[in-house]
């Protein structure tokens, strides 16, 4: 992928290298971020403008009012504070509602930048790195990591500087009308600024990271205990088992009740610190009224500003506190990226002859970390250009990994897969896949129409070919009987669809593609003994042209085998 | 189990009831944070007006700033005591409703959950519980809030000035309104963001698992862009849906802020001798800017209470999914011989003999079928070996369902004596993430590594496991990854050695196993029945078949059925 992705896997440990490559990716979007903060900081300011200037006006007027009475000619122009203070109520209202609106359609923007990001790095993967991710439970947990970052921008970068920012101006207005109290409030609210910024979440990060780990944990060993429900009710050891559930239950809530006190120490902070730091303000005015070197007005109007400082940094310890979750996040996507399971198309690829090729395995070793035994172990075979061979085993024995190696979803730890004697390492991934259709084992139907999910195979398709297809899968006529035809949405969210008939299209699918060598997993999987001798007689002609390698357990219902071997763990027999 | 007309809502306004004392602990931390605001308010304007109006030196008002320091220390300390006694609340519901799930999810058992994505019921055990949290730790004790402070705040500005505290009042009648425009926007917002955000994340994950298809069609690009503007399309439609909600929050702003530009206004106007009507007359500097600073904290908590209210309707979501899984009818448990309604087999204390099983005309019927099954005649000596055999949809595995306690008879009897630990077993062993040993002692927690030895040894994978440089240590990934089919079968194999359970129920044990691995099951198998175990398995092989001491033949659905010695 690009540049932008890099990952640092030097095992530098530092926060800012688990988030640079999501920092980077923000970059794309600066002039909103920065028109999205300045937003906030005008929010902000209209509402610090609001408490400062009516402090003021409303002293300045008790002043004024006090001289009246006292029977001396003082005025006080009223109009334009006035004027002013209803500008600030006004500005705060809108300036609120565009920031939220537009942030948020900015907070959009990113997060399709990041799944489009992302996919682009996933679809880079080899079949042994997608077999991990098919697990639900992972995917359910790299959408929440997506979501987790997908808030980086608003609750972690802008409102910090949004509160420097605003801290900044006000101390630096006091700083005009009277130094010694910028100085005394500035020390204050820095401090302050510090410690939720940097102190607090160096507090919260070991909470923070583990308690991410064991909600995991915890789901798996839930998991595990639904599935294995008959085992230990049946020897009577479910009571250890959920005990241990228990005690890891227990550690999360530790966890979490450790980072809810200390969110809650700081909030108490922010409360604490911008108030005391309001009264210091006016602890040091009052000298300097005193002294009579500012007015009644502007003494009061100084800790008021400072006073509502409270609400930008209200923002802070909350997202602060819990940045440890937060980066667990951007590690495992990090993690992800960096995951060296890819597939990487050969440099100067070589296109293949237009004839038949024949598809070989020399001496292959295949061999997946973690697993006890290898999955294949030195095996040869080749596929000669039209013949059809059926390779036989049971569930496990190393079929699909065979398909695998053959459409190079994965290479072989040693030995090579070759195409007319070329290593696959050498021939352009986009010639071979164009010139090999492929039935994976799991029928994968796209939540999209019957069209749509055919077409993948051949976006040029008309719609006579997908009938024909359909014809050949034993599917026109049930396709017929849908009120809306081709266009019946699939998948998931769409029309329920049986396993046979999901089997089925995804058969017609693979045959859609005008491809010189087919490769059927499994094709009748969930197929009753009927259909599927109806679709293999069509089969049959359907696949004249082609070289075909079966995969199956058993060859009784595979049409035109030419050539039978069985596969046991890992050999050829 | 629910009662089946408990409602959400009803729902957790009873988890509510089980937490009251800390609902109301965080609620009265909170109303004492708000006295103190008011008291930090009021300490600062008389500062103020003593500064200016009295011209008093800052040094011999020390006592007071020293109070408004303490003041606001003890405001932190009510600030942090609010979060974490709401926590605790959250806790306790958490805690309990994990409790109650997980017993109606043993409960249910094996059949009750049938074929439900056990990966789905973790991430409701888990994520969904989490989201219950914000609406005890923090929406309800807000709730309370919302109704008491500002009425104390009220009071306040009313004893300084009554014209003021009307100006606040005008926008009291309001709030109820402003509680359903918070509560209709943000009701809204979650609904159709939740929606679609679902809806976006499974297109997403509808790619992402298909991936491998993707790169056969060579579509990797071509997907991508679609993930994208599949992205930008959903932001578009959410976008004109924030438009309006956000309206809500705003009106609620521009009521705060305007309060305090309109209340500003008047007591400047006041303190000048421009308001010749009502109390403004007696208007101080004092009162006059503790008014000032009161008047935002009056809208405060509903601003507060608008946060949180996502956290309310992401609890009402989630009591949705948790209150129809518990409202799930269990099985009612197994007719023990002694007729005791305990779920069988719980117990390892049972006798050192083998039992034996005796069905009388039972009948079963399966969830969501109408069709009834049996009725069955079946009597099996202890110590001996039933196959049962038949096609899909006979009853194969509703009677071993039936043995192992997790279905109850429709009619007839059916017991077992003695009662024992059984060995369940089916055609996907079931493995957990941890070691070789761990997986092993999910039988026998206390079993030593002699005996774990011993069982791999019953099941031929003491040599493979030997030669592993870590032994009975080494780790197997999530669902056994590292295993092949028929090892994994072999592992689970062993644990039935070692349980030394002497009711083996065997659901299809070697489907999908080649020829070679099959014969080592069976031969394995031989091995216990030779122990004396009293063995059921239901399959269709006919080695195993043969190695079964009788055949019990069940036709398709209906009553008839023979039993023929092999």
């Amino acid at each position: 992928m690009s540049e932008r992705w890099k990952v640092s896997t030097s095992g530098r440990d530092s926060l800012v290298a688990d988030f640079r490559p999501w920092l980077g990716r923000l970059g794309r979007r600066r002039r909103r971020l920065w028109l999205g903060g300045a937003l906030m900081l005008l929010t902000a300011a209209a509402g610090i403008g609001l408490l400062a200037l009516s402090g003021w006006f409303i002293t300045a007027t008790a002043v004024t009012g006090a001289l009246i009475a006292a029977g001396v000619a003082a005025t006080l122009e009223v109009y334009v504070p006035g004027g002013g203070i209803r500008a600030f109520a006004v500005t705060r209202t809108v300036a609120r509602y565009t920031e939220r609106l537009y942030n948020h359609d900015t907070v959009l923007r990113v997060l399709a930048d990041l799944r489009a990001d992302l996919f682009a790095v996933l679809v880079r993967l080899d079949g042994q790195a997608l077999s991990r991710l098919r697990a639900a439970e992972w995917l359910n947990r790299l959408t929440a990591d997506i979501d987790t970052l997908d808030g980086l921008y608003l609750r972690l970068l802008a409102p910090p500087v949004v509160a420097l920012l605003a801290m900044l101006a006000v101390v630096g207005l006091l700083g005009l009308m009277a130094p010694p109290v910028a100085w005394g409030a500035g020390l204050v609210l820095m401090a302050l600024w510090g410690w939720l910024v940097i102190g607090q979440p160096a507090w919260g990060m070991a909470p923070g990271q583990r308690e991410v780990a064991t909600r995991d944990r915890l789901r798996s060993r839930m998991i595990e205990l639904l599935q294995g429900l008959a085992e230990l009710r049946g020897y009577g050891t479910l009571a250890p088992r959920r005990e241990g559930l228990a005690a890891l239950s227990r550690r999360l809530y530790a966890d979490q009740r450790r980072l809810a006190s200390r969110q809650g120490v700081a909030q108490a902070l922010v409360g604490f610190g911008v108030s005391a730091a309001a009264v210091l303000a006016l602890w040091l005015g009052a000298r300097a009224h005193a002294a009579g070197q500012i007015g009644a007005a502007t003494l009061v109007m100084l800790p008021l500003a400072v006073l509502a400082l409270g609400e930008v940094f209200g923002a802070l310890p909350g997202a602060f506190t819990r940045l440890g979750g937060t980066r667990a996040a951007a590690r495992r996507l990090n993690a992800l990226v960096a995951t060296s399971g890819r597939i990487r198309p050969p440099r100067d690829a070589r296109r293949l002859s237009e004839v038949m090729p024949a598809l070989a395995l020399e001496g292959v070793t295949l061999r997946y970390p973690d697993a006890l035994t290898a999955a294949l172990d030195d095996l040869s075979l080749t596929l000669h250009p039209g013949e059809r061979l059926a390779l036989l085993g049971a569930s496990g024995a190393g079929k699909s990994s065979i398909g695998q190696l053959l459409t190079r979803e994965i290479d072989p730890s040693t030995g090579r897969v070759t195409v007319d004697g070329t290593d696959l390492r050498q021939v352009s991934l986009d010639d071979l896949r164009e010139r090999i259709a492929c039935l994976t084992q799991h029928s994968e139907l796209f939540q999209a129409s019957v069209a749509d999910n055919l077409r993948l195979a051949d976006p040029e398709a008309d719609e006579a070919a997908l009938w024909r297809v359909l014809e050949a899968v034993d599917l026109a006529e049930w396709a017929r009987s849908l009120p809306e035809g081709l266009e019946t949405r699939v998948g998931e969210s769409g029309r329920r669809v049986s396993g046979g008939q999901a089997r089925r299209l995804a058969l017609a699918r693979v045959l859609l593609r005008p491809a010189d060598v087919v490769i059927l997993d499994e094709p009748f999987t969930g197929l009753d003994e009927a259909t599927a001798a109806r679709v293999a007689a069509r089969l049959d002609t359907w696949l004249a042209e082609c070289s075909v390698l079966y995969l199956a357990h058993d060859a009784s219902r595979l049409p035109g085998v030419t050539r039978a071997l069985t596969l046991s763990e890992g050999h050829l027999r | 189990m629910l009662a089946e007309n408990t409602t959400p809502r009803a729902w957790l306004a009873e988890l509510a009831g089980r937490v009251r004392g800390w609902l109301w602990l965080t609620g009265a931390a909170g109303l004492l944070a708000g006295l103190c605001t008011v008291a930090q308010m009021g300490l600062l304007a008389w500062l103020v007006d003593q500064l200016v109006t009295r011209s008093r030196d800052p040094a011999e008002l020390s006592p007071a700033f020293g109070l408004l320091l303490g003041v606001l220390a003890l405001r932190a300390v009510a600030q942090w005591a609010q979060e974490r006694a709401g926590f605790e609340a959250g806790r306790r519901v958490r805690e309990r409703v994990r409790e109650q799930l997980l017993d109606h999810l043993v409960a249910l058992g094996p059949v009750g959950l049938g074929d439900r994505h056990t990966a789905g019921l973790g991430q409701q055990w888990v994520e969904q519980v989490e989201a219950l949290d914000g609406y005890f730790a923090r929406f309800l004790p807000q709730l309370g809030l919302v109704m008491a402070l500002p009425l104390v705040i009220l009071a306040v500005v009313a004893w300084l000035d009554w014209l003021a505290a009307l100006l606040l009042l005008a926008s009291a009648p309001l709030i109820p309104l402003f509680m359903a425009l918070v509560g209709m926007g943000a009701e809204r917002l979650n609904r159709e963001q939740f929606e679609s955000v679902t809806r976006l994340a499974g297109h997403f994950l509808d790619r992402v698992r298909g991936i491998a298809t993707l790169q056969l069609f060579n579509r990797a690009q071509e997907s991508t862009r679609e993930v994208y503007i599949a992205a930008d399309d959903y932001r578009r439609r959410s976008l004109r849906t924030l438009r309006l909600a956000f309206l809500s929050s705003a009106v609620l702003e521009f009521f705060a802020s305007v309060a305090i530009a309109v209340v500003a206004i008047y007591i400047g106007f006041g303190l000048l001798g421009y308001i010749a009507f009502g109390p403004a007359d007696s208007l101080t500097l004092f009162s006059g800017l503790l008014i000032l600073l009161l008047a935002p904290e009056f809208f405060q908590p509903l601003r507060t209470l608008s946060q949180h209210y996502h956290d309310r309707a992401a609890a009402l979501g989630a009591a949705d999914g948790l209150v129809a899984l518990l409202k799930e009818p269990a099985e009612a448990p197994f007719q023990t011989a002694t007729g005791s309604r305990e779920a069988p087999f719980q117990t390892a204390t049972g006798s050192r003999e083998a039992p034996r099983i005796t069905l009388r005309g039972v009948t079963l019927r399966h969830r969501g079928r109408d069709a009834c099954l049996g009725p069955f005649d079946l009597s099996v000596a202890p110590g001996e070996c039933v196959a049962l055999v038949g096609p899909s949809g006979s009853g194969k595995s509703s009677l071993l369902q039936l043995l192992g306690g997790f279905l109850a008879p429709e009619g007839g009897e059916a017991t077992i004596t003695p009662r024992g630990p059984a060995a369940w077993m089916d055609q996907r062993p079931w493995l957990v993430q941890g070691s070789l040993a761990d997986n092993l002692r999910l039988a026998a927690p206390m079993a030593d590594e002699a005996a774990l030895w011993q069982a791999l040894r019953e099941v031929r994978l003491d040599g493979l496991v030997a030669g592993l440089p870590a032994g009975l240590d080494t780790p197997l990934g999530e669902r056994g990854v590292g295993l092949s089919g028929g090892q994994a079968q072999r592992l689970a194999l062993a644990r039935v050695f070692l349980a030394e359970a002497l009711l083996l129920l065997l659901d299809e044990p070697t489907a999908g196993l080649d020829a070679d691995t099959e014969a080592a099951v069976i031969e394995a198998l031989q091995r216990l029945m030779r122990r004396g175990a009293t063995v059921v398995i239901a399959t269709h092989q006919p080695a195993l078949c043969a190695a079964a001491d009788w055949v019990l033949e069940l036709t398709s659905m209906d009553a008839s059925r023979e039993a023929a010695d092999v």
